[in-house]
């Protein structure tokens, strides 16, 4: 119960504020990064230190939780499904360089103001707001055995490709990394563009008059300006990967065939929901938590040397 | 004798960049259709007959029907859903704007020691996603009395949505100058007066960039309502649309005219905003 002695602890933190030795500027001022500060307390730090607390429980359907030091982290080495889970982020994760570089491509290409590239621009862009569960119900009817992504196949002479997409395990999961990208490089070409909106038109200009081709321009030009940019990118990518398939897989796949297609987050939600193994879900969470972490403290430190007060 | 000669290489030249270009305008135009066609497909499939629809799945629509979209708003409570994901998605976006505000008028000009060390730990919480937490988070919004309530929602989005609102509000309220809040603070003005009735309208692009972003995901967020509220009544249009596409017994004419109800409001907030959305003012707030 850690958690509640830290609540219980804040509200002493406004009455030591009030002690008169204390400047009237400072006691606003913490009266003013209260509201957000309980929000990320009560709402993120809380229920992470109750997850970590969760994961050393035993926990058996609505029976009361015993302490179990370890047993969850060692049934979760041991369980074949959730090395299934992290082995399919993975082969998600070596389709990343295309998740990378076709934003790029395009975000060059319309950088050069390509006829239409404000058409192209809002278009590319649309898949991205669409909610992802909608997103995977249409994909649902798109990539059916009778839909049109095989009515296509079958007729550009194709049709020995036009199989079940999403009742092959293999295919079932490109599938799902293939909708995912669907819905998400519209958000890496305007990225990719903010970027590009910081190099300057005479050095594009300047190396296409010395017999620069397009190739050449984007990858000794364009990508050694744009390194950080890529770098966040890849970092979004990588964290989308992880945490952002859910919907996605309860619309296509529900994890199916099999456990071809879930992924960590996945099983997450099906440990705790579905099998009410809280405690494993938990330990699961919290196996994904250090990948997440890890990743998305590159964007924190980032964020946090770009809006730091500086002295 | 050069003269015909380079003349030529001229021609050949730009007939090569007309070709590159006409490639490259044929690459762009094949992936907006990819991008466009989905969604053009269950448009057209929300207005077929079931009948039509199994006659001719992928065909154009031979006579047009709204009658999918009358079922839909019946079955799904559409009213409902829609109302529920507007107060949560409003009341989301209002809260963790205004606390965001307020931190990051702290952090930056109330020259509040340990200030850095706040923002740090505020954007720093952007580690911890909802899906690691998933299950902790719905106790702890049980314990307050909160489970299948729109405060216990929006209460969970503001909490999700403040470090980036916190970067982008700090990082604006950076760039304006102090002399201006000391000017202010010399006619009397206090510090909520200053926040609100000074540095509030000069942020208007930051907000406007912030609250787009945060109505496109708490609007189409599944994870969040789907736990917190659940089956209730109180569920939003996502999750209306999730347990329905559930239903063994549901067409796909009529599950289509759902997908498009439940896109329509990010649809018409997209084509109203889309100048800002797409100047990379909100790429380039995430950055």
């Amino acid at each position: 119960m850690a958690e509640l002695a830290n609540l219980a602890s804040r509200p002493n933190r406004a009455e030591v504020a009030r002690r008169p030795f204390i400047r009237r500027e400072t006691l606003i001022a913490l009266l003013f990064v209260l509201p957000g500060l309980a929000l990320a307390i009560l709402f993120k730090l809380v229920p992470l230190l109750r997850g970590i607390w969760l994961s050393f429980l035993e926990t058996r359907g609505f029976e009361d939780p015993t302490f179990a030091g370890l047993a969850n982290y060692r049934t979760m080495l041991s369980d074949p499904s959730v090395h299934d889970s992290f082995r399919n982020a993975l082969i998600a994760f070596a389709t990343l360089p295309v998740w990378i570089i076709l934003p790029l491509v395009l975000a060059f290409l319309l950088f050069q103001k390509t006829p239409g590239w404000k058409f192209f621009r809002a278009a590319f862009f649309l898949p991205y707001i669409i909610a992802p569960i909608v997103v995977g119900i249409m994909f649902r009817q798109i990539l059916a055995p009778d839909g049109p992504l095989n009515a296509v196949l079958r007729a550009i002479g194709l049709a020995p490709l036009a199989i079940e997409w999403l009742n092959g395990p293999t295919s079932a999961l490109l599938a799902l990394t293939a909708v995912a990208l669907w819905s998400f490089f519209g958000l890496g070409v305007l990225t990719y563009l903010s970027g590009l909106s910081t190099v300057s038109e005479e050095v594009v200009e300047a190396a296409k008059l010395d017999g620069a081709r397009f190739w050449q321009l984007l990858v000794y030009i364009i990508m050694p300006l744009l390194k950080s940019v890529i770098g966040y990118w890849a970092v979004l990518c990588t964290s989308g990967i992880l945490i952002w398939m859910f919907p996605l897989i309860y619309a296509l796949t529900k994890g199916g065939p099999g456990t071809a297609t879930v992924l960590p987050e996945f099983l997450v939600f099906t440990t705790t929901f579905q099998f009410l193994d809280r405690g494993l879900g938990a330990a699961i969470g919290m196996a994904l938590f250090v990948f997440v972490a890890l990743v998305s403290a590159f964007v924190v430190r980032r964020m946090y040397i770009e809006g730091s007060q500086r002295k | 004798m050069t003269r015909p000669a380079s003349s030529q290489k001229a021609i050949v030249s730009s007939m090569r960049i007309m070709l590159t270009r006409w490639i490259v305008t044929g690459i762009l135009v094949i992936l907006a259709v990819v991008t466009l066609y989905p969604l053009i497909f269950t448009v057209i499939n929300s207005m077929k007959t079931r009948a039509a629809y199994s006659a001719d799945p992928l065909g154009f629509f031979t006579d047009l029907t709204f009658d999918n979209y009358i079922e839909t708003f019946q079955r799904m409570q559409v009213p409902r859903l829609l109302l529920n994901s507007l107060i949560t998605t409003a009341g989301g976006l209002v809260l963790s704007t205004v606390a965001a505000l307020f931190i990051a008028y702290a952090v930056t000009k109330l020259k509040m020691r340990g200030g850095n060390y706040i923002f740090l730990f505020i954007i720093a919480m952007l580690v911890i996603p909802s899906q690691v937490i998933i299950y902790p988070l719905y106790e702890t919004i049980l314990d307050l009395g909160f489970g299948g309530t729109y405060q216990g929602l929006i209460l969970a989005y503001a909490a999700f949505g403040l470090p980036l609102g916190t970067y982008l509000l700090s990082a604006y309220f950076r760039a304006i100058p102090d002399e201006l809040i000391e000017a202010a603070r010399l006619d009397g003005a206090g510090d909520i007066r200053i926040l609100f009735s000074i540095l509030l309208p000069i942020s208007t692009p930051a907000i406007a960039a912030l609250s787009i972003l945060n109505f496109v995901w708490m609007w189409n967020d599944l994870l969040l309502p789907l736990v917190i509220m659940g089956g209730s009544d109180k569920k939003t249009l996502m999750v209306g649309v999730a347990l329905l596409s559930g239903q063994y017994d549901v067409s796909i004419p009529l599950i289509s005219a759902g997908l498009i109800i439940a896109l329509a409001p990010v649809i018409v907030v997209y084509m109203l905003f889309q100048r800002q959305i797409l100047s990379g003012a909100i790429a380039g707030a995430v950055r």
